[in-house]
């Protein structure tokens, strides 16, 4: 049984998901607006293994309680639900940290099979750290740093990271072309699988991040170089 | 700050050093022409920088507000989307519930009901956005027949309670005159204001609601309906924007309460269309408001 916490404000909404996850056997709890979820995950540290996300809500948005739980050492898979399905707004979700995004209306059976697999994930995940590694990871190691894609974790200076869905798929991608520029617009269709013209900069915060785990000085990057007017170039064996 | 924050900074600027240059143009034109040139080409100078100076400012200030425009209409697709889409989905998740699961009668009806619900809200959401297009046509032609605005606010009232699932004692309605107050219009589209104004008042009205609707009539030839809520209340200098088209209220205080922003629009287009005018009065935040519709009265 796994415990799903929905944020939502709709109460109809609210009630049919309640409903619908309990008769597949999960527990839920539902938060009607943004400061009680904070309130349930930080301050009574009541632990869920899903969070389904609503964006528009009254007060603090979903946007702002994901980077909110992130910024505060959370990783719970997130999935946002909503009703802005805009490229531009798919991605401001994963800036924020969501692991998955759904445009409302939704299939019942796309949302169920999406948090079965936010759940594997997490089962697969306690399953490679008790487990020994006993099977071959999936793992890259350059300069000292190790990159762990099916923990989801980066090993570096000392320090374990742990990275969101996005992170871990768009440093796997930087990885597997190494020592050429890759263009925001082929990171953004290869990674994301974003098609339509947005704004490809969103991309940079990702940067931003990635650089913050792996390089010493992240001013300065010496793996994650940019490319002037083209993109990101990743470099194994620094500057 | 945002795109549009920038945009605006930007061609504040650039305006500022633009008149800043025509300026100073405009002061060497007069030092250079003061020494020994006619009167008449000093004034003629003076005068043609006057008019790029003042074409700049205007110029500016219709950017600035059209950019704004731009902004107040981002945020109204925003949130009919909203609205739109969360009865759909709301829908679709009772179908499908309903299609895939046994249920008990008892449940069965309860789902029938939400999605009862829903798709009243969803018309009421469409409603809203082909009345506010129609309410931006020019000529209005009403239908025009006696209505007893006294017993139209009753029924309206009652709707609201049912709609909103209040006690009675929530909304009180206090009718000053004995005799029917009697105006000349078209029922459905007053009914429409009454109950945008009644459902603002429950909407922004904080834990437990208290409106107080009174009918009457101030002087021989017209007639109010006031509306008065203990709700969250108008800061003063919004009292008048809040009927301009997809304008939504401002307070620091205040949760997001969903809606289009074509509401008070919609009310404003119609009191005007019967010869009459609505208006807000509010203390202040968190003090309440009171919105007063006045129609001229029809002698019976």
């Amino acid at each position: 049984m796994s415990r799903i916490l929905v944020v939502e404000d709709e109460q109809h909404i609210a009630d049919g998901l309640r409903f619908n996850l309990e008769a597949e056997g999960h527990d839920v709890t539902v938060a009607p607006d943004g400061e009680q979820a904070l309130a349930s995950i930080l301050d009574d540290r009541r632990a869920y293994d899903v969070i389904v996300l609503d964006v528009m809500l009254p007060g603090r948005d979903g946007f702002a309680v994901a980077s909110t739980l992130r910024a505060a050492g959370q990783f719970v898979p997130i999935l946002m639900l909503t009703a802005r399905g805009r490229p531009e707004d798919v991605l401001q979700g994963f800036e924020a940290g969501a692991d998955d995004y759904l445009p409302k209306p939704f299939e019942l059976a796309i949302l169920f099979a999406r948090i079965n697999g936010l759940l594997r994930r997490r089962l697969w995940n306690e399953a490679q750290t008790s487990g020994n590694h006993t099977t071959t990871a999936d793992t890259y190691t350059f300069a000292g740093r190790t990159l762990d894609f099916t923990a989801m974790e980066v090993h570096a200076r000392g320090t374990s990271y742990r990275l969101t869905r996005m992170e871990c798929e768009l440093l796997r991608y930087l990885v597997t072309h190494p020592r050429q520029p890759v263009s925001r617009g082929t990171l953004l269709e290869n990674v994301w699988g974003l098609h339509e013209e947005t704004d490809t900069r969103a991309i940079d915060n990702f940067i931003v991040r990635l650089r913050k785990y792996l390089e010493d000085q992240p001013d300065s990057p010496r793996f994650l170089q940019t490319v002037r007017g083209v993109g990101y170039k990743f470099a194994p064996e620094g500057k | 700050m945002t795109r549009r924050q920038k945009a605006i900074a930007f061609f504040v600027a650039l305006c500022v050093l633009l008149v800043a240059g025509a300026i100073s143009l405009n002061v060497g034109w007069i030092v250079i022409t003061a020494e020994g040139a006619s009167l008449r080409v000093l004034i003629f100078g003076i005068i043609t920088f006057g008019l790029i100076i003042a074409g700049l400012i205007i110029y500016t200030v219709f950017l600035v507000l059209e950019i704004r425009r731009n902004e107040e209409h981002d945020t109204f697709i925003n949130a009919v989307t909203h609205e739109l889409k969360t009865p759909i989905a709301s829908i679709r998740l009772y179908l499908e519930t309903l299609q895939s699961r046994t249920l008990s009668d008892e449940q069965r009806r309860e789902f029938y009901d939400v999605m009862l619900a829903d798709a009243d809200r969803l018309h009421r959401t469409v409603d809203q956005v082909l009345k506010a297009g129609a309410a931006s046509q020019k000529p209005k032609v009403i239908a025009r027949a006696p209505v007893d605005i006294g017993l139209l606010t009753q029924e309206c009232v009652d709707l609201a309670l049912q709609r909103h699932h209040l006690q009675a004692s929530a909304i009180v309605v206090e009718s000053h005159d004995d005799g029917p107050l009697m105006v000349r219009g078209d029922a459905d589209e007053l009914r429409s204001v009454l109950t945008n104004l009644l459902d603002n008042a429950v909407k922004y009205s904080s834990e437990s609601v208290r409106v107080i609707v009174g009918v009457a009539a101030p002087s021989p030839d017209t007639v109010w309906v006031r509306v008065q809520d203990r709700g969250v209340g108008i800061p003063r200098k919004q009292l008048k924007r809040i009927f301009r088209r997809f304008y939504r209220v401002q307070t620091r205080g205040l949760k997001q309460v969903k809606g289009t922003g074509l509401g008070l629009y919609i009310v404003r287009s119609i009191a005007r269309a019967h010869g009459g005018r609505v208006f807000a009065q509010s203390e202040g935040e968190g003090r309440g408001a009171t919105f007063t519709l006045e129609l001229p009265r029809l002698a019976s």
